[in-house]
């Protein structure tokens, strides 16, 4: 007999030698444990649009203030139309402006009245022809976080420039609130206007400024569609073939500046459609008797015929998403109706509505989920309709406001441009894609058919 | 009358009188349980005697595999030698060969791969590797941080696994939230269903914005809810890229959603 205790006491023992170890491990663990960033955040009713203040940027010379001022306001309008944030009162902000970080009183902007989450600043100088602007924009609610946007701009000194700047600068911060999808403030909106005397395809910017034309063909131009690079404007053009006009399609290079060549084709042939990788084209054309829907190369060879009915099949949409469906107009059920069919022409299908009447310009959204349109209801006049396409749910987005045409969607999906008479002329206007935020762009002569630029 | 409260000083001494004669026996009997038996060895006591068991009642034993010698046949080359297999005649091949048809038809549907859930962005040839890159060191950005006039709050820098991502930048966690957001889709969500309890996915974004590993990590209860939520998670993707400022090589979110009608 070597030991005489009980079996029990060997356990015990073994056991505070394991808890030991279990210590000495977890105590290890620990700094492996913590090695992951992470956060918490969650969706409920609503979106909550965090609240931004844009300071008038402080201007360094005498020369530079008109700049100055312009440079805040429009990053100012900018973010006021993105539709991402909310943009705090002018009139509620602090006295004293900061024009670098080092003079930014943080609880003044986040404090109320101002109730600023992140706050834009900076200055802007001129020396000779040139000029230089800082503009950063810091979260207020936390001092030590780094600025979400600190940005060095050079260029000429000229209100062109200066305007491109702030689009850039509040591309940049809507880029970054939005999560991934870049703002819209440097995009182009074609159309077409008569203030020349004749109908020509014009541009502008998408908050109507810098209009400016692009064709002078002194005939009739019509639907102008941006190609996805954003360098080509295809749209219907009428050359005169000796004393006839026929409509055609023409391709005009806003790179070069002029028209590229495209093949013409007999009969009548308009309302052009880039696919979304832009190397086809699909139009009306008559080339063959019936205005069908026919698609050819980008550069117009090789034309095949894809809808084969009794009515005329015209303006085509693709899905920008996928590019393998395409919403068109017919009226092979006698009056215009949405049609639905596949990029070569099968299962086509007509997209029912719950009244009827005459539906028309449908324009698909950069995520392929919505379809915007134009539609008369017996009852009224013609108002834009955004539908859902996986459950047909409808929602009307313009209402007694003359007619209300032509909806094209801007590339980030929020924001669509559409024509309306509702002033008593032709105009074009733009708006949240949920029918909010409606502006006026253009006002001189009678502008339709505006398309926005993808890029 | 007070109560005398018992000293500790005792039961702590006696305590460790009885933990080390414990310990002390502990290491004792292990030594002394090591001593003497040698298991197996010369002295007969712990041997083990093994023997082989030819054959026990209803248990079958396989055979054993000995190889013997088959004197019929052998594989070693005999006299005799096989004639060799006459040739099968042929037959003289005169019919027409089936001609080849030079347009051949083409599968009705060709199913061409989903573009909705594929990457569209690979990784750019000039990809910064991780660690190298970060905002240039320019002054515009190097200061301001904590700087503000009325709050003592400097520079807190941890490495990756900082912690406290959400706070250094709330602004990304309000991207987030508001693309995710813009993402979920009402029209997802089964129609009859009026409220939801809370839904909760967890999902990694990566230094280029990419979204990984999207799970449920709280189920709502309702198929359709969580297969909206994932959507509208997995419709997110690509996110925007990490801070340039975060040291870290991927964030994990907890994103929940609270369904109402």
């Amino acid at each position: 007999m070597r030991t005489f205790r009980p079996a029990g006491w060997r356990g015990t023992a073994a056991c505070a030698v394991l808890y030991g170890f279990a210590f000495l491990t977890m105590a290890a663990a620990a700094p492996g444990a913590r090695a992951q960033d992470w956060f918490r955040t969650g969706t409920g009713l609503g979106v909550n649009k965090p609240k931004v203040a844009v300071a008038d940027f402080v201007s360094r010379n005498d020369t530079s203030t008109s700049l100055a001022a312009l440079f805040g306001d429009v990053v100012r309008n900018d973010l006021d139309f993105s539709g991402v944030v909310e943009v705090a009162s002018k009139s509620f902000y602090p006295t004293q402006v900061p024009s670098v970080p080092m003079e930014l009183n943080y609880q003044a902007w986040s404090d109320p009245p101002t109730s600023a989450q992140f706050l834009a600043f900076g200055n802007l100088t001129v020396t000779g022809t040139s000029e230089e602007i800082q503009a950063w924009f810091n979260d207020v609610k936390n001092p030590s976080a780094p600025p979400v946007v600190g940005q060095v701009y050079r260029g000429d000194a000229n209100e062109e420039q200066t305007r491109r700047f702030a689009h850039q600068f509040a591309d940049e911060i809507i880029a970054r609130l939005s999560g991934g999808i870049p703002g819209v403030a440097a995009t182009q909106i074609s159309f077409v206007s008569t203030r020349s005397g004749n109908k020509e395809i014009w541009a502008m910017d998408y908050d109507g400024a810098n209009e400016h034309q692009l064709t002078s063909l002194h005939s009739i131009a019509l639907t102008p569609r941006w190609s996805p690079d954003a360098d080509r404007i295809a749209f219907t053009c009428y050359p005169t073939a000796g004393s006839i006009l026929s409509a055609q399609i023409c391709v005009y290079s806003t790179v070069s500046s002029r028209l590229l060549n495209w093949p013409r084709y007999r009969g009548t042939n308009s309302s052009p459609a880039w696919s979304p990788d832009g190397t086809k084209i699909m139009f009306m054309s008559s080339m063959l008797g019936n205005p069908e829907l026919f698609i050819s190369e980008a550069d117009g060879s090789r034309p095949k015929r894809l809808t084969h009915s009794t009515g005329a099949d015209t303006s085509a949409a693709w899905n920008p998403k996928t590019g393998q469906q395409v919403a068109f107009v017919s009226d092979r059920g006698g009056t215009p109706q949405l049609y639905i069919m596949d990029a070569d022409g099968s299962e086509v299908q007509k997209v029912e509505l719950t009244d009827k009447g005459y539906v028309i310009d449908p324009a698909w959204s950069p995520n392929g989920q919505l379809l915007a349109f134009s539609w008369r209801r017996p009852s009224g006049n013609y108002d834009l309709y955004v539908m859902d396409i996986a459950t047909h749910a409808l929602v009307e987005l313009t209402r007694d406001a003359g007619r209300n045409e032509r909806p094209s969607w801007a590339p980030d999906g929020r924001h669509m441009v559409f024509e309306s008479t509702r002033t008593g002329t032709r105009q074009i206007w733009s708006m949240l894609a949920d029918g909010t935020e409606v502006r006026q762009l253009t006002t001189q002569g009678q502008n339709e058919s505006p398309n926005w630029s993808p890029k | 009358m007070t109560m005398q409260q018992p000293g500790l000083k005792g039961p702590l001494l006696w305590s460790l009188i009885l933990h080390s004669a414990l310990f002390g026996s502990l290491a004792v009997s292990t030594i002394m349980s090591h001593r003497g038996d040698l298991w197996g060895g010369p002295g007969g006591g712990g041997a083990v005697s093994v023997k082989l068991v030819g054959g026990m009642a209803g248990v079958p034993l396989p055979r054993p595999e000995s190889v013997t010698t088959n004197r019929v046949v052998d594989e070693s080359k005999g006299l005799y030698k096989s004639e060799p297999k006459p040739k099968p005649q042929e037959i003289p091949n005169d019919a027409t060969p089936i001609p080849k048809f030079t347009k051949e038809k083409q599968p009705r549907y060709v199913t061409r791969p989903s573009k909705t859930l594929e990457d569209p962005t690979p990784p750019p040839q000039n990809a910064v590797p991780y660690g190298q890159g970060g905002s240039p060191a320019v002054p515009y950005s190097q200061f301001g941080m904590g700087a503000g006039a009325s709050t003592p709050a400097g520079m807190q820098f941890g490495g990756p696994g900082g912690g406290d991502f959400g706070g250094r930048f709330s602004w990304y966690v309000t991207a987030v939230t508001s693309r995710v957001s813009s993402n979920w889709l009402e029209s997802t969500v089964d129609p009859a269903l009026r409220w939801a309890p809370r839904a909760v996915v967890s999902f990694d974004i990566l230094r280029n914005g990419a979204v990984a590993n999207v799970q449920i990590l709280q189920s709502s209860g309702n198929a359709s809810v969580d297969a909206s939520a994932m959507r509208a998670i997995q419709s997110s993707n690509p996110m925007q890229p990490l801070p340039n400022e975060y040291p870290g090589n991927k964030v994990s979110v907890e994103f929940w959603f609270d369904f109402r009608r």
